[in-house]
């Protein structure tokens, strides 16, 4: 339908009607398509011809009006909720005479099972590519926090678990709590404050992010882009205990350590207080044992150093002792020797003297005859009468000469 | 004249015999000789015996002293 504008001179105009008929005819020819939202602010009544929603995008709020026949829409018996997750197929519409722009939705499908699992493996290797979920990420836990903060439901039992977890291990243990809605389509955002929140206060060291069992939908705000972005940038680390054992929403794979139950991460934040009074006593007792043991083996070392000590003195000793019995040996030989030399050669020339004695002669029957002029050798000497002296071997006496025999 | 020593004495003593044997020596020189020949060996074997007794001695000391005292025992 065209739609003809006034002419004032050179200037075109168009009625309010005219504008809204053409904008609406240009949005009516745009193609029909299928669009993901939260369904929000749903409206049916029985005197309305149609129920009106918004569509809200679960990212960044964006909000789209739509709307459905009543009729076609009590036919698909959705039972939708606040705040589900839909798949709307539908066209774009410009209410003409109020140029109110809605989708006007054709179909509505619930966002099932097949589908969440679908986007959250997408989200899942996303999140993955990014990094978010890399082993090397992970920090270790502080043994002694100097405070812990607990992000969780208001009323939830895993936060009587943590709390009663924590004061039975470390009764001295400084908590601070954050309470945030933990299902639901505001819980995400919830978590995320909650989350920046106690991360930011003054001495945390470590947050526990908890919440127990529920189903499938109750545990999604946990796997929510930016519940688990928040995670892996907490500026301290993260223990992540969500659901029970078998659920892994993708926070827990994004957290520092995951806990199986809120009592588990309870444990993993807090040391406990008899275990470290007993390994305490342990280290006291083997450090004592040491000490000990140590001591003995320098008494032993000692013991067997004085016994080598005493067998090396010994051993010098004797061999000193030997040393000094051979010079005193040869002390005492090397005179001896020489007095025995002595004595022979003194012996010898006693001997070679005792032959010449004089006396030896006489005592084989010879005598010396003196007279005035000594010893008489020859006949010649002699004059009969002359007085003479003869010895004798033993004695001797004097005598005349009464004849010469020349 | 002072005491002759051991060497002095048997030096002469060895020339008195060799003196004597060669018998070249007047009879009373001999004698003379022989006398004091006979002098010296009893000199000569008083000392030998002396210094044999100091060395008896000597030894004797030197046995019953032991060269070094025992190490003290271990504590």
């Amino acid at each position: 339908m065209k739609v003809e504008p006034l002419h004032y001179g050179e200037r075109k105009v168009y009625s309010v009607a005219g504008f809204n008929r053409g904008v609406a005819d240009w949005v009516a020819r745009l193609p029909t398509l299928w669009i993901e939202g939260e369904v929000t602010e749903l409206r049916r009544h029985e005197r309305w011809g149609s129920v009106f929603f918004t569509l809200k995008d679960p990212a960044d709020g964006a909000c789209l009006p739509a709307s459905m026949p009543r009729g076609r829409f009590d036919a698909l018996r959705l039972d939708l909720v606040d705040g589900e997750r839909v798949h709307v197929y539908g066209r774009p519409e410009l209410f003409a005479a109020k140029a109110d722009f809605r989708l006007r939705a054709l179909s509505i499908e619930r966002f099932g099972l097949g589908a969440h699992l679908a986007a959250l493996e997408g989200l899942k290797a996303t999140l993955a590519a990014d990094g978010l979920f890399a082993q090397a990420r992970k920090r270790p836990l502080p043994r002694f926090p100097r405070r812990v903060g607990v992000v969780t439901g208001n009323d939830a039992a895993a936060k009587r678990d943590v709390l009663t977890t924590i004061a039975s291990r470390f009764p001295a243990a400084d908590v601070l709590v954050a309470e945030t809605l933990v299902q639901g389509p505001r819980a995400a955002a919830g978590i995320v404050a909650a989350l920046k929140a106690v991360a930011a206060a003054p001495e945390v060291d470590v947050v526990v992010l908890t919440r127990g069992g529920g189903s499938f939908e109750d545990l999604l705000p946990f796997s929510d882009e930016r519940v688990v972005r928040a995670v892996a940038a907490c500026s301290v680390p993260v223990v992540s205990a969500v659901g029970h054992e078998q659920d892994t929403p993708l926070c827990d794979l994004a957290a520092d350590v995951r806990a199986s139950t809120p009592t588990a991460a309870a444990k993993l934040v807090v040391p406990d207080v008899e275990e470290l009074r007993r390994d305490l006593a342990r280290m006291r007792t083997s450090l004592e044992r040491c000490g000990h043991r140590a001591l003995e083996r320098e008494r032993q070392r000692l013991r067997r150093a004085g016994v080598a000590l005493e067998r090396g003195a010994r051993r010098a000793h004797e061999q000193d002792a030997r040393r000094v019995e051979l010079l005193q040996e040869r002390l005492r030989r090397g005179p001896e020797l020489l007095l025995e030399r002595r004595r022979a050669a003194v012996e010898r020339a006693g001997a070679r003297l005792g032959t010449l004695s004089p006396r030896s002669t006489l005592e084989r029957g010879y005598a010396i005859v003196r007279a005035e002029g000594g010893v008489v050798r020859s006949a010649e000497a002699l004059a009969t009468g002359d007085a003479v002296a003869v010895e004798l071997a033993e004695g001797g006496f004097g005598a005349r000469v009464e004849d010469v025999r020349r | 004249m002072s005491e002759p020593t051991f060497e002095e004495a048997q030096r002469e003593l060895e020339a008195i015999v060799e003196r004597l044997e060669r018998g070249q020596a007047p009879l009373d020189e001999a004698i003379a000789l022989w006398e004091r020949g006979d002098e010296l060996l009893r000199l000569c074997l008083a000392r030998l015996d002396a210094a044999q007794g100091r060395i008896e001695e000597l030894a004797q000391r030197a046995e019953t002293a032991a060269p070094f005292p025992d190490p003290p025992a271990p504590a």
